[in-house]
C-alpha cells in the first residue's frame, strides 16, 4: 500500500491512495488548528457549514443530494490530537463499479461545496443557522456528563491539565459559545479557510491524477497565509499527585488515573512506552485485566489509553464504590511491577502480537489510514503503516523497564455517588 | 457446497451443512487483511422457558442466564481461552442479545489456528462452584455499569412500557438478584440443550479459503447425532401495549426520549420478515429521516438536535421501531410524529426512489469491513434471511408496500414514550 502527496494549493495537502478492496471512495478533509479561546467558535464552524451552501441553502436540499447520490454519507468531527484541534471532515461516495454512475465527480464538487461556498447573507452567515447550531453546541458541551465512562476520563484529563491548553474541552465552553454571533463567525470562518493547514486523504479505487484534477477543479483557495501551530508541550515533573472527587448520581464508581510519561510523539522511546500501556492494560492478555479483573473480580473493565500527543497514558476502571482503597491499591501495584522487571513472557509477546493485528487491520479501513498518517505528519515521522509494526517488533523488555522509569502519577480522579 | 452470489455488489458466499446439522458460511474477500469469525447459537435473553428436547417439564431459569453462559465459556480448565488467543495475536470477544449468544475472533494471521481454537472452546464447557461465583462480581459491575448509562436504561424502559409479558423486556444481563441463583447445574443444562450443532452457525470473512475452513470443521465438529427440537416457551404476549409512558430520573442535562411502537404483524421470518424490515425503515426515513419534512420542522423548533435518529428491529416473534434522541420537550416531539402519521395519506414516488438508494448504498458500504459483514449475517441469519437477498428485496418494494404498512404499523394505540429526566 502505498499514498502518494501532491499539493493543491498553500499549506493545502493531497494524500491519495489508490486500493480496490473498498465499495466505497473516502475523502478525508482535516482543518488543523490549535485549542485556544476560539476552541467554540472554531468547533460550530462545521455545524454551520452543513446547514446549507450556495448551491444548496437548506439542510434538507444537502441530505437529498446526497441520498440521490446513492447515499452518500457525509459527517464531520471535532476531536483534539494533543493541542491542536482538528476538524474533520468526512464524505463517503459509491465506487462507480457497483452502481449505475461514476459519482466521483460529484462528491468533490459537494464537499469543496459546503466547506468553501457557504450560504453568506450580509456579510455573515445565515443567522437562524447560527443561533441553533449555538444552541445545540450548549446542550452537547452539557450532555458530556450523559456517558460516564467517557466523563470520568475526561475529568481526570481537566484536573490534571488544569493550567495547560490540553484541558481545553474539543467543543469549547459554553460562555464561548454565547459571544459567537453570525457575523463573527464568518469573519472567523474567513480567516480558517485562508490561514490553517488543510490535509485531503482520498482512498478507494480511483486514479491519483484523477482525484488530483478533481481537487484542482474544485477546492480552489486564493492567497492563502499559512499559520505555522507549535507542537504540544509534553514534558512535565509532578510535585505532588492530585487526588480528585466528584460526586454524581451514579450507582457505580469510576476509577482513573492521569500519569506523566514524558515521551513525546516522534520520539523512538514512543514504541516501548506503546508496548508498556499494553502489558499493563491493552486486553484480556493483560496485568489489569488478570489482576482487577479476573483475580479480584472488582470490574468488568480495567484498562489503559495512550494520549499519544500530550504523552499521557490513563487507566480506567468501573468498580463499586467501596472498592475503592483496594482497586487503587492492586493498580498502582501492577504499575510498579512493570517498573521493577517483572512481564512474563506471555504478556510481553502477547502485546506484541496484538499490537501487530491492530496495526495491520489499520489497513482495512480506509479512515483510519487517513488517520494514520495524519498522525505520522504530526510526530513529524514518516514512516508506513509496515515501518511502524516494525519499530514495535524491535522493543525488547529492558526498553520498557528503562521508558517505565519516566512515567509519573499525576491525578488520582474518582468519580462516586452523592 | 453451495454458492450464493450477488450481482449488484459483486460478492459470493458458501454455504455448506455439516452432518450434525451446523451451517457454515464463508465470504472470501480478496485483499482484506484482517480475518473473521463468528461461532453463534440461536440462544439469548428471551429464552428463559423451555422443554429440554426428550423432556416433557418446562424448565424455568434464572434471567441473565444466556449472558453468565457467555462469559463462562471463556474459562478452561488450564486457564482462560483468552490466553491462546493473545498467544495467536488474536483478540476474541463475544456478545449475548435477545435471541443469540455469539463468540468471535479477528486476527490478522493464524487464521485457521485461532478457527480451530473458536470451535473447540465453544464446544468446550467447564464450570466449577468456584468459577461461577467469581464470574458473579464481575458480571455484577457489568449490570452496573448499563444501570449508569442513560440510553441502555431509555431503551429498557421503553421496552417495558410495549410489552406486558414478553421476555424481551427483561435486562439481557439479568439482576444482581437473579444472577445470585445462578450454578454450574443450571450453566450445564442451558449448554447443552441450546449448543448443539444443530442449533448454531459459523460465519468467516476475510481473504480465506473455503476448503481449509471446511477441513476444519469436519474435524472440530464432534459428530453428535442430531438433536430433537427445542421448545422455546414465550407467554402469550397480547396486542396492546403495557403503559404508554414510563420515565425514570437520571444524571444527563437534559431529556431523552425513545417514542417506540410496537409491531404486531408477527410470527414470520425469512424474505417476507426481510421485507417488511426494509419496507418499515424505507417508512421511517420518509417520516423521520434526515431528509424528511418533519426533521426539518423540528430541528427547526429546536426540539432534537443531530443525535435524533429512527430505526426499526424485526425479530421473528417480535418488532418495534423506536424514534429517538434528546431533547427539552419529549411530549411535544412525539405530539408531532403522531401528527404527522395522521396526516400521510400518500408517498411520493420521488422520495421512495431516492430512499431505496440510500438504503441500496448503506448496504454496499457494509461490504467494506469483515466485522460488519459478519455481524450484520448473524443478525439476520438468526431471523431466517440471507443478507445476500437484500438488495434485491429493496427493488420489489413497492409504493403499495410502504403505504400499506405505514396505515398498519404507525398506530397511536401501539406507542410508547420512555424519557430520562434529569
Amino acid at each position: 500500500m502505498s499514498i502518494l502527496k501532491a499539493n493543491i494549493g498553500k499549506g493545502i495537502n493531497l494524500y491519495v491512495s489508490q486500493m480496490d478492496k473498498f465499495k466505497t471512495l473516502t475523502i478525508n478533509i482535516y482543518i488543523n488548528n490549535r485549542l485556544s479561546n476560539e476552541t467554540a467558535k472554531f468547533a460550530l464552524l462545521p455545524s454551520v457549514l452543513k446547514r446549507g451552501s450556495l448551491n444548496y441553502k437548506t439542510y434538507k436540499e444537502i441530505t437529498r443530494h446526497l441520498e440521490e447520490l446513492y447515499g452518500a454519507t457525509f459527517s464531520f468531527s471535532i476531536y483534539k490530537k494533543g493541542e491542536r484541534q482538528i476538524a474533520q471532515f468526512r464524505l463517503e461516495i459509491a465506487d462507480s463499479n457497483y452502481i449505475k454512475d461514476d459519482i466521483t465527480e460529484d462528491g468533490v464538487k459537494f464537499i469543496s461545496d459546503v466547506l468553501l461556498n457557504p450560504l453568506v447573507v450580509n456579510n455573515g452567515f445565515d443567522s437562524k443557522y447560527v443561533q441553533q447550531e449555538k444552541e445545540k453546541q450548549k446542550n452537547l458541551i452539557n450532555s458530556r456528563i450523559n456517558e460516564k465512562t467517557k466523563y470520568a476520563v475526561d475529568r481526570c484529563i481537566e484536573e490534571m491539565c488544569k493550567d495547560e491548553d490540553f484541558s481545553i474541552y474539543e467543543l469549547g465552553s459554553i460562555d464561548d459559545v454565547d459571544k459567537i454571533d453570525e457575523i463573527n463567525l464568518y469573519e472567523y470562518y474567513k480567516k480558517v479557510i485562508k490561514t490553517l493547514p488543510i490535509d485531503i486523504y482520498v482512498i478507494g479505487n480511483v486514479s491519483v491524477d484523477k482525484i488530483k484534477s478533481l481537487f484542482d477543479k474544485y477546492f480552489k483557495i486564493d492567497s492563502r497565509d499559512v499559520v505555522y501551530i507549535p507542537d504540544t508541550p509534553i514534558y512535565k515533573k509532578v510535585d505532588q499527585v492530585k487526588y480528585v472527587q466528584d460526586k454524581l448520581d451514579v450507582t457505580q464508581g469510576k476509577l482513573t488515573l492521569g500519569f506523566r510519561t514524558n515521551v513525546k510523539p516522534g520520539d523512538d522511546e514512543y514504541f516501548p512506552l506503546l508496548v508498556l500501556s499494553g502489558v499493563l492494560g491493552g486486553g484480556p492478555f493483560s496485568k489489569l485485566f488478570m489482576n482487577v479483573r479476573e483475580k479480584a473480580s472488582l470490574a468488568y473493565y480495567a484498562q489503559t489509553r495512550l494520549e499519544r500527543f500530550k504523552g499521557l497514558m490513563l487507566i480506567m476502571s468501573g468498580i463499586e464504590i467501596e472498592n475503592y482503597q483496594k482497586a487503587l491499591d492492586i493498580i498502582l501495584k501492577e504499575v510498579e511491577e512493570i517498573k521493577d522487571g517483572n512481564i512474563s513472557d506471555y504478556e510481553f509477546d502477547s502485546t506484541l502480537k496484538a499490537l501487530n493485528t491492530s496495526m495491520n487491520s489499520i489497513k482495512d479501513s480506509a479512515t483510519q489510514v487517513s488517520d494514520f498518517y495524519l498522525s505520522q505528519n504530526l510526530s513529524h515521522t514518516d514512516y508506513s503503516i509496515d515501518d511502524f509494526i516494525n519499530k514495535i517488533n524491535e522493543v525488547t523488555k529492558e526498553d520498557i523497564i528503562d521508558v517505565s522509569k519516566k512515567i509519573q502519577l499525576d491525578t488520582v480522579y474518582f468519580m462516586t455517588k452523592k | 457446497m453451495r454458492e450464493i452470489f450477488n450481482e449488484t455488489i459483486k460478492e459470493k458466499m458458501y454455504h455448506y451443512e455439516h452432518e450434525t446439522g451446523l451451517n457454515v458460511y464463508v465470504m472470501p474477500k480478496k485483499g482484506f487483511i484482517k480475518q473473521y469469525a463468528m461461532f453463534a447459537t440461536h440462544y439469548g435473553s428471551n429464552d428463559s422457558q423451555f422443554i429440554v428436547p426428550g423432556e416433557t417439564e418446562i424448565t424455568y431459569v434464572p434471567d441473565g442466564i444466556a449472558h453468565f453462559l457467555e462469559h463462562k465459556m471463556f474459562e478452561e480448565e488450564e486457564g482462560s481461552v483468552f490466553e491462546e488467543f493473545s498467544k495467536n495475536g488474536a483478540s476474541a470477544n463475544a456478545y449475548t442479545n435477545f435471541t443469540t449468544t455469539a463468540y468471535l475472533f479477528s486476527s490478522t494471521y493464524n487464521f485457521y489456528d485461532n478457527l480451530k481454537l473458536l470451535l473447540d472452546f465453544v464446544q468446550r464447557p467447564y464450570f466449577t462452584d468456584e468459577n461461577v461465583e467469581k464470574e458473579k462480581g464481575i458480571i455484577a459491575q457489568e449490570i452496573r455499569m448499563y444501570d449508569d448509562d442513560p440510553s441502555w436504561r431509555l431503551f429498557f424502559n421503553m421496552l417495558g412500557g410495549l410489552y406486558h409479558l414478553h421476555p424481551v423486556k427483561v435486562d439481557i444481563a439479568g439482576t444482581i438478584e437473579s444472577i445470585s441463583k445462578i450454578d454450574k447445574d443450571i450453566l450445564y443444562k442451558c449448554y447443552r440443550t441450546f449448543y448443539h450443532p444443530s442449533n448454531m452457525v459459523l460465519f468467516a470473512a476475510g481473504d480465506i479459503d473455503i476448503n481449509k475452513v471446511l477441513d476444519i470443521v469436519n474435524n472440530s465438529v464432534k459428530t453428535d447425532k442430531r438433536q430433537g427440537e427445542i421448545k422455546r416457551i414465550y407467554p402469550n404476549e397480547p396486542e396492546s401495549i403495557n403503559k404508554n409512558y414510563v420515565e425514570q430520573k437520571m444524571a444527563v442535562s437534559m431529556p431523552l426520549f425513545n417514542i417506540g411502537f410496537k409491531d404486531n404483524d408477527v410470527g414470520y421470518g425469512g424474505k417476507k420478515l426481510l421485507k417488511k424490515d426494509i419496507v418499515t425503515q424505507i417508512c421511517l426515513e420518509i417520516l423521520a429521516g434526515r431528509s424528511s419534512d418533519l426533521y426539518e420542522e423540528l430541528y427547526d423548533d429546536g426540539l432534537i438536535d443531530s443525535t435524533f435518529d429512527t430505526e426499526y428491529v424485526g425479530e421473528i416473534d417480535h418488532g418495534y421501531s423506536i424514534i429517538g434522541g434528546q431533547s427539552k420537550d419529549p411530549e411535544a416531539v412525539k405530539q408531532a410524529v403522531l401528527d404527522k402519521i395522521s396526516k400521510v395519506d400518500s408517498i411520493d414516488d420521488g422520495d421512495l426512489n431516492r430512499i431505496k438508494r440510500k438504503i441500496t448504498g448503506r448496504f454496499l458500504k457494509s461490504f467494506n469491513s469483515v466485522e460488519s459483514i459478519s455481524h450484520n449475517f448473524i443478525t439476520y441469519y438468526m431471523r431466517g434471511i440471507n443478507i445476500l437477498d437484500y438488495t434485491k428485496t429493496i427493488e420489489e418494494i413497492t409504493h403499495d408496500d410502504v403505504i400499506n404498512r405505514f396505515k398498519t404499523f404507525f398506530d397511536e394505540k401501539n406507542c410508547v414514550l420512555s424519557v430520562i429526566k434529569p
